[in-house]
């Protein structure tokens, strides 16, 4: 998918977590332009994905989905985090920090050389 | 990551969305719609055109299609959905075509019942867990000599003392030996199958009674008090399951024993025992190397295997042949393994009905397989029609392995319940009483998971075995061609064909080997029926006692003929009785001694291998009562009693063997010593009689006067007007009051003895054949099937062929001569698969060569005419095609 990074699934997850985390509710279409930003659009994603991967959360029960109007007005369904999905943004940060920091230390000393 | 509730929260939403419910997911069109509405807006926004700005948000969502189809998989099970359809699809089939459905459920049902029923027995008997502890590594050990028949016999003391010392393979090795006891002081007398096994015998089967303890080396030995241990079976039964009957006195020989213990219900060896005392062996006794008495148990060393054992046993019985020629030349010792020895004569039958049954399931699968392609090949038109719209080889492959498995299962559903009704029936097959027969003790066969798993097993084996064909034939197919030849074909494919004849052939064959196989076994078991046991077995009724020594010594010869005297006048004298004798080991009863004897002239036998015959005696009526008939000579009168002349009878097996042409009447046998002689005149040849069964060889009988020579062991027979299984009490009253103490063993019609005698023999038979029955139904079924199809594939061409003249016999022979070729070939093979087969038959066989030209002529010709009316039908209706509707149809 031409020269920008592709998002590899386990980490779409939490960002999808972590973007509803900061906006609140928001639509498919909203969550993927979000990502997109929030990456400096260094990210590409094929909204396809973002859909099966919503859809897997929901199921997972972290986050729940209802029918809302959009900004202009338009029929969108919305997703939030629930409860669970709330603590299990924290639980994933958590562990994505401790392995960027273990990974940043086995990084740093190459970089220092 | 979420934990596993999560996950299986998530599971159950998708097992959901497969059935189209739950909420989650379920509005994703709508979704989609607005999705794209947003990102075209956003695209129109920074000045895109409408299309533009459509085709972007369509590469960004990397196609509709493909978004709903990512999407679809993630809300439900993709898998099961798909096997949803194909169980959908196929069952609906299924009804489509409801015959071949049946027949097929029918034929697998068949076929995986029987399989199922007999493995549940061969599971039960020959894979069963013993109780023992390693029962692997215990052997029964046993002497052999050919003097004495060449059958593994007891071993005298001195060879198990010397095996026990010196063979060093054996971790611990226990003599035990018969010892009837009677029961007395418990409601009638009864005469129990006892054994005197040492204390370390029961430690080598390493087991512990259910109740008190076993008994100690110290309690092993003369003089001890006397303890015994109880069968589950006698506990529960005369002592009533009495909780404290440990430390009891009870009275066995006359003499107080006390209860150590009771044994567990499991605990069957060596089977029918019901009590076991003590050996108690003296040191003194273990230098007799001529009384061969002492059955042996031992348990091997760890990592010695029975073959290594076996070996280095031979090496060392090399030795004390050398150093005791006189008892021990010829001996060989057989180890056994305790398994073996428990399941004896029963394996190679169990072994040959699995075998048979096999084939029958084989010929199952063919069947269905047959039944299968030619249904499926009406199907060429409608799977090139799926794979030229884009279905992949693997889905339809999965789709046909579907069709195969859902058959397969009802089939085997429909098995196990065959099965579950077999079962009852082949417990029919293990007649708990046969004396002359060693065969496990099986009450009941269950279908256990074991038995199921091997049920889902057979079922699944068959779904690939019949469901093979149609599967590789339909990736072989090519949308295009398929299209073209399925549309204008006037013939089958040639590798349609080829598939199609070659499970007629298998089937045939298969059938065929059956068939001889049963035709075999049954003939024997005619042979069997036919054989003459040498006396008549109807209306005679038996009743045997054993004489407790206490109270017939063996030195008071008189009291014991006094006493057979006496109990034979007063049955003789019982309304409905003819006449009434008495003998000492009756025929059929498994029951048998033998003794030496030396021919005058004969010199002293170097080592101890002089002549063996069976040792019997008789009462004056007894050749009369049994309807044996004499030969030669007279038989024994009133005459012949303690103090007259000693004379013996002799049969004619014993006469052809020592006397070969000469009159043996008159001659004399010593039946001492070569020292200390003791002769006797042979006053009379009797007829043959087969003691062992119609299916045993006959061995050298010698007949003395019971009075001249009482023995401990007596059967009564009585020669009855009626039933003489009514006459039982009769008799039993007729005893009773000339001895109240003295236990029946058994009172049985002689005829039911010989009937059980058969009941594995005819077991066998009736289930082989109908195996073979059950072949033979289904190659017809099979070869009707694929001959019919034949017929309706070629109807065009058949019409063709009549519209330029063919006459209606030409095409009934065409036909027919298609089906006569394959089932020729089916037998040729058929035939060599048998002659290469039914040498495993021997066990089962009897006077009948395992390769009986007259049984194979007639199983070919059986096969033959099932083949000829299979393709008959098929072919008299391509005869009677009408050639314009079959060319109309076109």
């Amino acid at each position: 998918m031409g020269n920008k990074a592709d998002v590899w699934q386990g980490t779409l997850a939490l960002m999808v977590l972590k973007t509803l985390e900061s906006m609140g509710p928001l639509h498919g279409y909203g969550i993927a332009r979000r990502i997109e930003q929030t990456s400096g659009d260094l990210l590409s994603l094929n909204y396809g994905t973002l859909y099966p991967a919503l859809l897997k959360l929901e199921q997972e029960g972290y986050i729940s989905s209802s029918w809302g109007a959009s900004e202009n007005n338009r029929r969108a369904k919305y997703y939030e985090l629930t409860k669970a999905g709330r603590k299990q943004v924290k639980k994933e940060t958590a562990d994505w920090e401790q392995t960027t920091a273990i990974l940043a230390r086995f990084l740093s000393p190459a970089e220092e050389a | 990551m979420p934990g596993l509730p999560r996950a299986l929260r998530a599971w159950w939403l998708r097992v959901r969305g497969l059935f189209g419910s739950g909420r989650i997911g379920g509005d994703f069109t709508a979704e989609l719609e607005s999705h794209l509405a947003m990102d075209i807006e956003d695209g129109i926004r920074v000045g895109l055109s409408r299309e533009e700005a459509r085709r972007q948000a369509l590469i960004r969502l990397g196609g509709l299609e493909q978004a709903k189809i990512a999407h679809r998989e993630r809300r439900s099970l993709p898998m099961l959905e798909t096997l949803g359809q194909d169980v959908r699809y196929g069952l609906r089939l299924l009804g489509k075509s409801p015959g071949f459905a049946c027949v097929s459920v029918v034929t697998l049902a068949l076929g995986i019942g029987a399989t199922t029923a007999i493995f549940s027995v061969v599971k039960a008997v020959l894979l069963k867990q013993l109780p023992y502890k390693d029962p692997g590594s215990i052997v029964a050990v046993w002497t052999a000599n050919q003097a004495s028949g060449g059958q593994p016999l007891p071993s005298s003391p001195g060879d198990f003392a010397i095996w026990k010392q010196k063979s060093g393979v054996f971790e611990d090795m226990a003599p035990s030996y018969d010892d009837e006891k009677t029961l007395t002081g418990e409601g009638a007398p009864r005469l129990l199958i006892g054994y005197g096994v040492s204390a370390n015998y029961l430690r080598i089967l390493g087991v512990q009674p259910q109740l008190g303890r076993l008994y100690t080396d110290e309690e092993d030995k003369p003089k001890a008090p006397n303890v015994a241990l109880l069968s589950d079976h006698l506990w529960r039964t005369t002592f009533h399951s009495d909780p404290n009957i440990v430390g009891r006195a009870i009275t066995l020989d006359g003499k107080p024993y006390t209860v150590v213990g009771v044994m567990p219900q499991a605990f069957n060896y060596p089977p029918t025992v019901e009590i076991w005392t003590p050996a108690a062996m003296a040191p003194s006794d273990f230098d007799d190397f001529k009384h061969r008495y002492v059955r042996i148990l031992a348990r091997l060393k760890p990592d010695v295997t029975v073959a290594a054992a076996q070996k280095a046993v031979n090496a060392l019985q090399a030795q004390v042949d050398a150093a005791h020629s006189d008892t021990d030349g010829g001996n060989r010792v057989v180890l056994v393994p305790l398994r073996e020895q428990l399941v004896g004569d029963i394996r190679r039958p169990l072994l040959i009905l699995l075998g048979a049954v096999a084939l029958v399931l084989l010929i199952a699968c063919a069947n269905t397989a047959g039944l299968a392609l030619a249904r499926d090949a009406e199907r060429q038109k409608e799977i090139a029609v799926r794979l030229a719209l884009g279905a992949t080889r693997m889905r339809l492959l999965r789709q046909f392995l579907t069709e195969s498995l859902l058959l397969a299962v009802m089939g085997g559903v429909g098995g196990v319940l065959l099965a579950l009704a077999g079962t009852r029936l082949l417990v029919g097959l293990f007649p708990n009483d046969v004396a002359n027969l060693q065969i496990p003790k099986v009450t009941e066969i269950p279908i256990d998971h074991g038995v199921l798993l091997f049920a889902a097993a057979v079922t699944l084996l068959t779904a690939l075995l019949f469901g093979i064909a149609p599967v590789l034939k339909a990736t072989h197919v090519d949308a295009g061609d398929s299209m073209k030849d399925a549309t204008r074909g006037s013939t089958a494919s040639r590798h349609t064909n080829r598939s199609r004849s070659a499970i007629v052939v298998v089937e045939v064959a298969f059938s065929l080997m059956l068939l001889a196989s049963a035709g075999l076994v049954v003939a024997s078991f005619q042979r069997v029926l036919n054989a003459d046991l040498g006396f008549e077995p109807d209306h005679l009724l038996s009743l045997q006692i054993f004489l407790p020594l206490n109270r017939y010594p063996g030195e008071d010869a008189p009291k014991t003929s006094a006493l057979v005297d006496e109990v034979v006048k007063r049955m003789n004298a019982l309304p409905g009785v003819n006449s009434a004798a008495a003998t000492n080991f009756l025929p059929l009863t498994g029951f048998w001694g033998v003794s030496n004897f030396l021919l005058r002239g004969q010199p002293a036998p170097k080592n101890g291998q002089g002549p063996e015959a069976d040792n019997r005696v008789m009462t004056p009526g007894y050749l009369q009562t049994m309807g044996i008939p004499l030969l030669r000579g007279r038989a024994f009168t009133d005459a012949d009693r303690e103090g007259s002349a000693q004379v013996v009878m002799i049969n004619q097996t014993f006469a052809k063997e020592y006397f070969k042409g000469k009159d043996p009447v008159g001659e004399e046998l010593n039946l001492g010593s070569a020292d200390k002689p003791d002769w006797w005149r042979i006053v009379g040849v009797t007829g043959d009689v087969k003691s062992f069964g119609q299916d045993q060889p006959t061995h050298a009988d010698i007949y003395r006067p019971l009075d001249q020579k009482p023995f401990p062991i007596v059967a009564f027979v009585l020669r009855t007007g009626t039933d003489p299984a009514a006459m039982v009490q009769g008799a039993e009253q007729a005893l009773w009051s000339v001895d109240p103490d003295l236990p029946v063993f058994q009172a049985i019609p002689e005829d039911k003895l010989a009937s059980q005698t058969l009941a594995l023999r005819r077991a066998s038979s009736a289930l082989i054949s109908g195996f073979a029955v059950l072949a033979l139904v289904l190659a017809c079924i099979g070869i009707y099937g694929v001959m019919a199809y034949a017929v309706t594939q070629r109807t065009p061409e058949i019409g063709v062929r009549m519209a330029l003249g063919a006459q209606r016999e030409h095409v009934l022979r065409m036909m027919m001569l298609r089906g006569l070729r394959l089932a020729a070939v089916g037998v040729a093979i058929g035939v060599g698969g048998a002659l290469a087969s039914t040498r495993l038959l021997a066990s089962l066989l009897f006077e009948v060569g395992a390769m009986n030209p007259l049984v194979f002529a007639l199983a070919i010709g059986l096969m033959l005419a099932v083949a000829v009316l299979a393709s008959y039908l098929p072919a008299r209706r391509a005869a009677a095609i009408d050639p314009m509707k079959a060319l109309r149809a076109e």
